[in-house]
């Protein structure tokens, strides 16, 4: 199982910090999320249209921009996935 | 009249963009101490917007020796004339609220005109703390966000 | 002139001489204000050798062109004097509603000279100035300082005054202005208390008038409208203030932890902002002007930490907690509200009680030294030494000369995490390589806020940048940099650039002063402001050699977490950045970049 990290808004969606997800790609991953969550995940995190632009998604502290598979990336069971909306400070 | 301005509060930061945007408007400066909305700011951080309630019985007019205030049957805003004016400032003093002033510029009593129906501090009011909304359902949201909870509680002892 | 008042106040605590002058138009249009104005005027007035605590320092409370009307957060303004800690221009910046009030009494700055020979404060009411005892004031926190200066003048006057912090020298004492908000860094109150001045206190009834009233109005309802609608500044940053960090830090793996020995903490979500919005905060408050509003009121609510306060923000959360390898969020509160109160930087302090514990745990020191066991979290540690520094009591009074002096003093310097002797941030360089640059080259020692590289590396903002990669920091930064110096000196807050950038703020500027500056024009100022800076400090004695990361950062790979193996590879990018920037490879602006500039 991979286990899924929520944080900031998303937590508000998910009602949960926490989860763990049986899934062989972070595609499969997200669509299990999209389909479990409704619509506001899949509006601020991943739908239909894709990866939401006001999302930061994280496979083991690596962004899902920088890494070379994207959504396609394998996830292995102890695999962390991070979930964040587009947050900022300093 | 068909608006009011709806002060909330709870929402207001303190930032005072309403004193800024007043004065911008009327005196053509950033200042706030000519502003005709006044944010009080207490201590923990909490902060009251001020600014003419448009009374029905307005003392300031009830005061005035001269007859340069008035209050507008149709839009209902109470207005100073300047041209009538004579700076005594008893309209200051009259009221209960401190909500009308005394420019030393213009050596005049000030008041909030709504913006002639653009209100300026509402306009700019980045928390919706000041809103410029129909008399009628103005008050709808809180009235609503209140029932919401006895809704709950009819729900909860109905189930 | 418009958007600046055009009138400098000097005031000369020596022989108590109170003056005005008017402001130089052409320095104004050149170094626009605050941070930039400050530094152009302070070095044409002060030798870079001068000692910074001695009466020969200067002060300088600058304001920018667009501090005080309603353009987007411009509440700020920046004390400009040479940095205690450092050795370097100081440029500490500060929101809160001080700055605005200086305009609106007639002044676009002050300079204070000389040193009082008894405790005094600064008195201003529009053009009546006065410099005033304060004896009865010296010893007292900055919130009743501040309770205490509004009872004897004027209810509605704004305070920027110092705490014990300052008036005891510590060396990273800060300035306090409305209770809460703070030129913290670099160790401004230090050179306040050398010169015995506990505050500056200021009421205003004047105004602030710009050139072009309807294009300024809509240069700023077009960038708030952007600043509305940014996820960042219209949703994280307002829901959960700055700490909203701490998380992501801490899941990309680039979280200090225990003294930068790792960058990942277990506990973070303890001390997150979500954690804190939770349990902690009470409500938003906001800087003058401001659509963000950052600022968060708090109580610890019961034990022995109870109190109300304001804060903390994400890098005191960090410096007293993952530094510290803390996790309860009462006592970082608590320490965080005893630097407000002292008048301290609770980012170098935190650091240096970190530092101060890695010396305990590798045995360098012992408990005779530290009076109390100084194991990594140790909660109660963290609300004892602040204190007793802020007093220089004790083993506090190691701890107010900052981690560098202290780890030099014990024979370790390479157990300091600073940079050109001020404490390196919240953001492990070695997660984070553009931040690595970032501190190395920081024209006031370790510090985030002078080219947040953070944005794009970590939040992807405006573009997402590969935190491991180095290829194109230097010109990025170079950017960042540049921009950042020109909005300090604007007036407006670093964090609207979340959402706009050069056009929108030089936009802003031109509306309010009546002088044309393209998005172009207010970049190459930035590269004035960053050279001139530069200049300053080169003069003062600093070689390409300071421009570098603590050793553990080059030297030592993170042993845990995301970014496990990872050192910072400054030396690939820093010779790229000197390029970039113009300079020679021994960092030293050229002829030609200077006349570019202006300056030389």
């Amino acid at each position: 199982m991979v286990t899924v990290r929520f944080f900031a808004g998303i937590r508000e969606i998910t009602g949960q910090k926490e989860t763990t997800v049986a899934a062989s790609t972070l595609k499969d991953l997200l669509t299990n999320l999209a389909a479990k969550h409704g619509l506001r995940f899949q509006h601020e995190v991943y739908g239909p249209e894709g990866v939401s632009d006001e999302a930061i998604i994280l496979v083991n502290g690596r962004h899902l921009e920088h890494l070379p598979e994207g959504l396609e990336t394998e996830l292995v069971p102890d695999d962390t996935v991070a979930i964040f909306p587009l947050v900022g400070g300093g | 009249m068909s608006n009011i301005l709806l002060i909330t509060p709870e929402r207001c930061t303190g930032c005072g963009s309403c004193e800024l945007a007043c004065s911008f408007k009327h005196e053509d400066e950033f200042k706030p101490t000519a502003s005709r909305v006044s944010v009080l700011r207490f201590e923990a951080g909490v902060s009251v917007p001020l600014t003419c309630l448009q009374c029905d019985e307005p003392y300031c007019m009830a005061v005035c020796k001269t007859g340069a205030i008035d209050k507008d049957a149709d839009s209902g805003l109470v207005s100073v004339d300047g041209n009538k004016c004579i700076g005594c400032r008893m309209c200051v003093m009259a009221c209960p609220f401190g909500n009308i002033n005394y420019s030393v510029t213009a050596k005049k009593a000030v008041k909030c005109n709504y913006c002639d129906g653009e209100p300026e501090c509402a306009l700019w009011c980045p928390q919706q703390a000041i809103e410029y909304l129909p008399q009628d359902t103005a008050t709808l949201g809180r009235k609503k966000a209140y029932s919401a909870k006895f809704a709950q509680l009819v729900e909860e002892v109905q189930s | 002139m418009y958007g600046w008042i055009g009138k400098v106040l000097r005031v000369n605590l020596t022989s108590g001489k109170i003056s005005t002058e008017p402001l130089n138009e052409k320095l104004a249009k050149d170094f626009i204000g605050a941070r930039g104005l400050g530094a152009k005027i302070f070095s044409n007035e002060v030798d870079p050798n001068v000692d910074p605590l001695s009466a020969e320092n200067k002060l300088l409370f600058v304001t920018g062109p667009l501090t005080g009307t309603l353009a987007t957060s411009a509440g700020r303004y920046n004390v400009v004097t040479k940095g205690p800690l450092t050795g370097t221009i100081a440029a500490s910046n500060s929101g809160g509603y001080f700055g605005p009030e200086l305009k609106y009494a007639g002044y676009d700055l002050i300079i204070v000279e000389g040193r009082a020979e008894k405790p005094a404060y600064l008195w201003i009411y529009n053009d009546k100035v006065e410099i005033r005892c304060a004896e009865h004031l010296w010893g007292k926190l900055t919130g009743e300082t501040t309770d205490l200066l509004l009872q004897e003048t004027d209810p509605e006057a704004k305070v920027a005054c110092i705490g014990p912090g300052g008036e005891n020298m510590v060396l990273f004492a800060g300035i306090v202005n409305d209770k809460h908000r703070a030129a913290g860094r670099t160790g401004v109150g230090a050179v306040m208390g050398s010169k015995n001045l506990k505050a500056v206190v200021v009421r205003g009834t004047g105004g602030v008038k710009v050139a072009n009233k309807e294009a300024f109005r809509e240069a700023v309802l077009d960038a708030r409208a952007k600043l509305m609608a940014h996820p960042v500044t219209s949703g994280g940053l307002p829901t959960y203030g700055t700490n909203v960090l701490i998380n992501i830090l801490n899941q990309i793996g680039s979280l200090p932890t225990n003294n930068f020995r790792t960058a990942y903490f277990e506990e973070a979500d303890k001390i997150s902002g979500e954690t804190m919005a939770e349990t902690k905060y009470l409500r938003k408050k906001a800087c003058f002007a401001c659509t963000i509003s950052c600022g968060r009121v708090s109580a610890v609510k019961s034990g022995p930490w109870a109190h109300v306060g304001e804060g903390p923000e994400y890098e005191a959360t960090w410096s007293y907690g993952s530094q510290c390898g803390v996790d309860d969020v009462d006592a970082i509160i608590k320490a965080n509200n005893l630097c407000d109160q002292l008048g301290i930087d609770p980012i170098t302090m935190g650091s240096t009680i970190a530092c101060a514990m890695e010396l305990f745990e590798e045995g360098v020191i012992d408990q005779e030294t530290t009076g109390l066991p100084l194991n990594f979290g140790n909660a109660e540690a963290l609300v004892k030494l602040t204190e007793d520094t802020g007093y220089q009591r004790g083993f506090g009074a190691e701890l107010a000369a900052g981690s560098y002096r202290l780890a030099n003093k014990y024979g370790h310097p390479e157990l300091s995490m600073t940079v050109k002797k001020q404490e390196i941030p919240a953001y492990d360089p070695r997660g984070v390589q553009g931040m690595g640059l970032e501190y190395a080259t920081s024209n006031r020692g370790g510090c985030h806020v002078r080219g947040y590289l953070t944005s794009p590396e970590v939040l992807g903002i405006p573009e997402k940048l590969d935190p491991d990669s180095t290829e194109e920091k230097p010109a990025w930064l170079k950017t960042f940099q540049d921009l950042t110096a020109a909005l300090d000196s604007a007036g407006i807050c670093l964090f609207t650039t979340f959402a706009i950038g050069g056009p929108e703020i030089a936009d802003m500027l031109s509306a309010a002063t009546g002088i044309d500056y393209s998005a172009e024009d207010f970049l190459h100022c930035g590269d004035r402001i960053w050279n001139l800076e530069r200049l300053f400090n080169l003069a003062a004695g600093l070689t390409a050699a300071d421009d570098n990361l603590p050793p553990r950062m080059l030297e030592e790979p993170i042993p845990t977490g995301p970014n496990k193996g990872k050192v910072s590879k400054l030396p690939e990018m820093l010779p790229v950045y000197y390029q970039v920037r113009g300079w020679s490879s021994d960092g030293i602006p050229t002829d030609e970049k200077l006349t570019e500039l202006g300056l030389a």
